[in-house]
């Protein structure tokens, strides 16, 4: 157990350091938000209370398609010098591989989350700063993390996987997708947490089933 | 350092229709250097990476010790030292770093003493901090065989390791096979550099037609006989390869 937390501490830290002195990843990312922020802003004039109805949505939009130029590139260190091989030679469970970038690919999401939120808040004159929305939308990134990790370890091995990566993964994220818009939104219109359980409830058996199954898969995924 | 004998045994390798390996069989004993010879697409590569456990091959089984390696645990993964065509390195981490985050993932006790002695053994500046990104390719190279040697694996399985090599590290390379050879290391390196090969192989193989055609001992051939005999066994191959 001990050692398998420091394989996944060393296989974070080097992701996370190859991406700082990078910057590929997050200025990419970045980038398309704000700008997507932005075109949402001019393209619909909105009204404050049309505003509140459809931040939850836009807001998760701009992530989730933000995030996928995000992990369009979480495992082209690997591919582009063969390091996927060396990888599977060294660790000790090739699942931790898959742990490891889980938990680089939501430390991303929830940096994204971090900056997309105050830019959207001043852009649309919106206060956000709401903790249950932050419950929200953490839970949201780690459903998109688990299942967007298990598929870009698929498409990183394919000639299209710019376009193999949301073909496959957008539909297995509806039910993420619809979770949060729903919750996120009941949340900003002043709805008690309690109240969403519903939707919270779908977003947590989600998440677990979908880490579960691709802890299970990883290994033959990655081989061959 | 227990002796390790790696045996392929009737190993069949399929991409689709095409046959790459074809009921091969080969024996490896500690102390060997084979060196693999064989034309472009004889099936080289495919070789070293089934008999390194990241190809599955279609039929056969790779046995060490006389017992069928099973690559699903680490264990038997951790036996091979791996230099292939691509580095195995990460572009944006240094040198130091590349190997210290490799020493990690091997469980390896690497003391900056031993990182410093395993780089200048390779013939790198064990001080520079230099991102691999700003490497050359006899660099990278350098520090691929160091990565290779990091965890003391029981085989070494290189695939044209002499490339982007200058001459100075080309015969550092042969200096490092003849100290692996030495502690008992079985080594299968596949490269065209045969006039460097010669200095250190102590057998040839020849692949053709997905099957090892011969294996010979260096009984001091000299560079002629070698390419002669050489391109007497593939040249079926390469008749069969034109359209």
């Amino acid at each position: 157990m001990k050692n398998s937390l420091k394989t996944i501490r060393v296989l974070v830290w080097k992701d996370l350091v190859q991406e700082w002195r990078s910057k590929d990843m997050l200025t990419a990312m970045f980038s398309f938000a704000v700008l997507s922020l932005f075109i949402f802003n001019y393209a619909m004039e909105l009204d404050p209370a049309s505003r509140a109805d459809l931040a939850a949505g836009i807001i998760w939009v701009v992530i989730v398609f933000a995030g996928t130029l995000g992990l369009n590139r979480s495992f082209t260190a690997e591919q582009d010098q063969g390091a996927f091989d060396a990888l599977m030679m060294a660790v000790p469970d090739l699942s931790l591989i898959y742990f490891a970038k889980f938990i680089t690919n939501f430390l991303v999401m929830v940096f994204l989350t971090l900056l997309v939120i105050p830019i959207y808040s001043l852009l649309y004159n919106q206060a956000l700063f709401a903790p249950a929305l932050g419950l929200v939308l953490l839970l949201g990134a780690w459903g998109y993390s688990a299942a967007g990790t298990l598929i870009a370890s698929m498409t990183v091995q394919t000639r299209m996987r710019d376009l193999l990566l949301p073909i496959l993964l957008f539909p297995l994220l509806m039910p993420v997708n619809m979770a949060v818009v729903k919750a996120a939104s009941a949340v900003l219109a002043g709805v008690a947490l309690a109240d969403v359980s519903g939707w919270l409830n779908l977003l947590v058996v989600y998440n677990v089933i979908m880490t579960t199954i691709s802890i299970m898969v990883f290994a033959y995924v990655i081989q061959e | 350092m227990p002796e390790a004998n790696l045996q392929a045994r009737a190993v069949s390798k399929r991409y689709g229709t095409q046959r790459v390996l074809d009921q091969l069989d080969l024996s490896l004993s500690p102390g060997q250097t084979v060196c693999l010879l064989g034309p472009n697409g004889a099936g080289k590569t495919t070789l070293l990476r089934v008999l390194a456990g990241l190809l599955r091959p279609t039929a056969g089984e790779i046995r060490l010790d006389g017992a069928p390696l099973d690559f699903t645990h680490s264990a038997a993964r951790r036996q091979f030292g791996l230099v292939m065509h691509q580095t195995y390195l990460y572009e944006q981490l240094s040198g130091p770093e590349n190997l210290r985050f490799y020493a990690n993932l091997y469980q390896v006790d690497l003391s900056e003493g031993s990182l410093q002695a395993l780089l200048r053994r390779v013939g790198l500046n064990p001080t520079r901090p230099t991102p691999v990104r700003a490497y050359s390719r006899g660099m990278k190279q350098r520090l691929t065989i160091a990565r290779a040697l990091l965890p003391s694996p029981r085989i070494l399985l290189l695939d044209e390791p002499y490339t982007g090599l200058d001459m100075q590290g080309c015969q550092l390379l042969n200096e490092l096979l003849q100290q692996e050879r030495a502690q008992g290391r079985i080594i299968l390196a596949t490269t065209h550099e045969l006039s460097y090969v010669l200095q250190v192989a102590t057998h040839f193989a020849v692949l053709a037609r997905g099957r090892i055609a011969e294996l010979f001992p260096n009984d001091e051939l000299s560079l002629d006989a070698l390419q002669s005999r050489y391109q007497q066994l593939a040249q079926p191959v390469k008749a069969e390869a034109r359209p």
